[in-house]
């Protein structure tokens, strides 16, 4: 017994006080933890808790995610939210005063973006709409870069030994994008004009960089089942607006995408938000590349 | 505006009383062509006075109209605003050229009619005719979607940019989040009285309509130390009559160290799992049995304070230590002088608080571990102590583990599909002493335990099938007769269905089995429930 309390603290010592060189990472989505990879390289342990391939509205708060946070350095999240039936209770749980809001270790990726679709008036009769816009705002690679800008940001505030590297790293992933842009610009610009039709509206970002119209939805509103009244009417408009591709991530209903497809000739698009949902792509840009070459391969048709 | 009005009707007053004087003559005129040439002189400086004095007045007047135009900036915390409040010299000083007195504002108008440099246009449906700067075919920034100019190397005092900034620009969230949540249930029971029947007094208390948890919450953070909530619950009796009850308000803290946390005012107890949680999230309309009748149709709850520390180890565990007033109903096993002055055919000894031994002490210990990336367990142990009002000596301990599982695969739409399996057991072992003077014949020691265990599939995006066990068994005594102790057992399965997040229907059938005990028969009831619940209000996040 005697020596039992100072073998205890030793043990809690060991869990706790490992001297930790890294900056420790916790982002709330894929993507973000992506762009954190970026930015971080070796400097940076990351830890996302949705999955790249899960609704991100509705991720269960896991226990062990409260273990995550409660050592982070730094959290990302969206901060539109998007994140708001998941995040808070498992904040309130983690008790970090480094991610408290307004702290250098909270990073509100929606910061400094202006968002589209944010509602005249609220009203839940509209569905799932988020009071601050919509929050899909990663599939826009200019937006992207803000993101990384800002994630940049917050790692030389919390690890300024490794700024040189992070700001490096940044403007790395800056030209990267750069690059990429003439490259996804130039593909995608024979369909300039172009409506598309979704599972949800989640692609407007996208769309509005590379000359798109998504305005056709399965769901007759966000985060509302489609009803096969809503089904007939979407099916009419994909032929009347002579729509060739159906966009649709890997967390909703494929089947329901399947049959208003084989009833118009268009073709399911299976793309994803957030890096890692499709194969082969681990990072932001092989995401985008994807996403890129899916729709023209779809569009060609 | 008012004091550069005020400035120009002086500085005019002046200039019009110098043309007055100059307009009269000289005093002695000795040659007219030397006061035609003075008068000449005197009209130039004049004039001089005169231009010299406007630029001074127009660069005042800019001067003014130029800080009136930063105030005006600053008041509006408009969707516009793109760049968070910085000193006013550099915030109204545009990017590019630099006149010396700005005639736009990028921070007001940021999409005036396309006056964006080129190169910074969306590119919207309109493909660009020539390639913009640096010689890229497709542009690389776009100004109208990242209001946050600041450059990644620039210096970061404006790492959170303005707040208000998201979205629309309005403030995010509020002092106070107000939800309010309703519930209908009807019911039909070959039991004439649901209200013995059902142990939980959330639960259906008649045939008929019942409306029992009609719930207003209200949180927010109190200040940058704590942060406050409120469930303020109306029920409807079985003659509409409105009972209020403050169910749960108290304060937290946010701010300590160490993973700690403390609490202070009336709440619901940290024993297992379903006791402190709110009806609404309940997968089955009513309480399991060793919930209503271990710890109260109420739930253990009361006016007390609490300490949580989450334990610095590498999986999730948090131990939990309360103290609670424990009296009254809702210290149902504890200092509970019952609804008629008896309990479990005592007459009850109203016990006040004399020291710490008079108070409740519930201890919880819980863990969590990810078996996959898609199954998580959480488990716990609690236990209450306290003193109980059928003796002058008499105490209560309760003891209980819990265990949930959830699976929930990657791929998961709107939290669909998943598979839920939650079970408690809990025993209490009850000193039940002789009463009011000592007027009841015996003192017995009852030990009484129970389990429930639970299954939800959600096996269809906004479908949920359950399915439920309970076990209550009383331990038999010769000399106390009292429905509620009386051993039984409970079947239950439901079907819910969520038009949405914040809409259920929720149908079930409970077939219970009563056992014969010295007093009472053994019965078989059979009830069937309809539920309906809306949610109004701030969206409620989900603990797991």
């Amino acid at each position: 017994m005697k020596h039992s309390i100072p073998m205890l603290l030793t043990v809690l010592a060991a869990f706790t006080g490992t001297a930790r060189a890294k900056l420790s990472v916790v982002t709330t989505l894929a993507d973000y933890a992506a762009l954190a990879r970026e930015i971080g390289g070796d400097h940076v342990d990351i830890t996302s808790m949705a999955k790249p391939t899960e609704d991100p509205h509705f991720v269960d708060a896991r226990p062990s995610f409260v273990v995550k946070l409660r050592s982070a350095d730094i959290l990302i999240e969206g901060g539109a939210e998007l994140e708001v039936g998941w995040l808070p209770p498992l904040l309130q749980t983690a008790r970090n005063p480094k991610l408290e809001a307004g702290a250098v270790g909270r990073v509100q990726a929606a910061e400094g973006i202006r968002l589209l679709d944010v509602p005249a008036t609220l009203s839940r009769a509209a569905g799932d709409v988020h009071a601050s816009g919509n929050p899909h705002f990663m599939v826009d690679p200019i937006i992207a870069k803000a993101v990384a800008a800002h994630i940049a940001r917050a790692f030389a505030a919390a690890d300024p030994a490794n700024a040189a590297s992070y700001a490096t790293n940044e403007k790395k992933f800056e030209a990267t994008i750069d690059a990429k842009l003439q490259d996804w610009g130039r593909a995608l610009l024979p369909f300039r004009g172009q409506h598309l039709a979704a599972y949800h509206d989640d692609w407007l970002y996208f769309a509005r960089r590379f000359g798109f119209d998504v305005d056709v939805f399965l769901e007759p509103k966000p985060g509302v089942p489609p009803s096969p009244s809503h089904l007939a009417e979407v099916i009419g408009k994909i032929k009347a607006e002579k729509i060739k591709a159906i966009i649709v991530e890997p967390y909703h209903n494929r089947k329901i995408a399947e049959k208003v497809a084989s009833s118009t000739g268009a073709h399911v698009v299976e793309a994803a938000q957030y890096p890692d949902g499709l194969p082969n792509t681990a990072t932001y840009v092989e995401l985008i590349d994807v996403l890129v070459t899916r729709l023209t391969t779809a569009l060609k048709n | 505006m008012h004091s550069s009005n005020s400035l120009s009707v002086f500085l005019t007053t002046i200039l019009v009383s110098i043309r007055l004087q100059a307009a009269e003559p000289a005093a002695s005129p000795s040659s007219n062509e030397e006061i035609h040439q003075q008068l000449l002189e005197m009209q130039q400086s004049i004039q001089e006075m005169q231009t010299h004095h406007q630029a001074e007045l127009d660069a005042l007047k800019k001067q003014i109209a130029d800080q009136q135009s930063v105030i005006d900036s600053m008041k509006q915390g408009s969707p516009a605003l793109p760049a968070p409040p910085t000193p006013p010299d550099s915030k109204v000083a545009p990017k590019d050229s630099t006149p010396a007195f700005p005639t736009t504002d990028a921070s007001i108008v940021p999409e005036s009619g396309g006056v964006l440099p080129p190169g910074n246009q969306s590119p919207g449906n309109q493909p660009p005719a020539s390639p913009p700067a640096a010689g890229n075919m497709f542009p690389t920034t776009d100004s109208s979607v990242v209001a946050n100019g600041a450059p990644a190397t620039g210096p970061s005092p404006g790492l959170v940019p303005a707040p208000g900034l998201i979205g629309g620009g309005a403030p995010k969230g509020s002092y106070l989040n107000i939800s309010f949540d309703a519930v209908v249930v009807g019911a039909a029971s070959s039991d004439a009285n649901l209200n013995t029947l059902e142990v939980g007094d959330h639960d259906p208390q008649q045939r008929g309509f019942n409306a029992r948890n009609i719930e207003l919450a209200l949180d927010g953070a109190v200040d940058p130390y704590f942060e406050g909530f409120a469930n303020i619950v109306f029920k409807l009796d079985n003659n509409n009559q409105t009972e209020v009850e403050v169910e749960e308000a108290f304060g937290q803290t946010t701010d300590l160290p160490f993973g700690l946390q403390a609490k202070a005012g009336q709440f619901f107890t940290q024993f297992g799992r379903i006791n402190p949680t709110h009806p609404h999230t309940w997968d089955f309309v009513d309480a399991p049995l060793v919930q209503g009748l271990l710890l109260g149709p109420d739930g253990l709850r009361g006016v007390g304070a609490q300490i949580a520390w989450v334990i610095p180890v590498p999986f999730y565990s948090q131990a939990i230590l309360a103290l609670q007033n424990g009296q009254g109903g809702t210290g149902y096993s504890f200092r509970n002088p019952g609804d008629t002055g008896t309990f479990f055919e005592r007459q009850t000894i109203d016990r006040q608080t004399d020291g710490l031994s008079d108070l409740v002490v519930t201890p919880r210990l819980e863990a969590s571990y990810d078996l996959t990336s898609t199954q998580t367990i959480l488990g716990g142990v609690s236990a209450a102590f306290g003193p109980n009002d059928t003796g002058y000596n008499t105490s209560t301990q309760i003891y209980g583990v819990d265990l949930f599982y959830k699976w929930k695969p990657a791929d998961a739409e709107g939290g669909w599909p998943f598979v839920k399996w939650q079970s408690e057991a809990m025993y209490r072992r009850y000193e039940a002493g002789q009463g009011l003077d000592n007027t009841f014949p015996v003192a017995e020691t009852f030990h009484d335990w129970g389990a429930y265990s639970q299954v939800v599939w959600g096996f269809h995006k906004g479908w949920a099938a359950g399915l439920r066990g309970d076990y209550m068994h009383m331990q038999t005594s010769d000399v106390t007769n009292d429905p509620q102790r009386q051993s039984r057992s409970r079947v239950s399965t439901d079907l819910t269905w969520y038009p949405s997040e914040f809409s259920k229907f929720r149908l079930q059938y409970n077939y219970d089995m009563l056992q014969s005990n010295a007093f009472l028969p053994s019965r078989d009831e059979n009830s069937v429930f309809l539920m309906y619940e809306i949610a109004l209000g701030a969206h409620g996040a989900h603990k797991f």
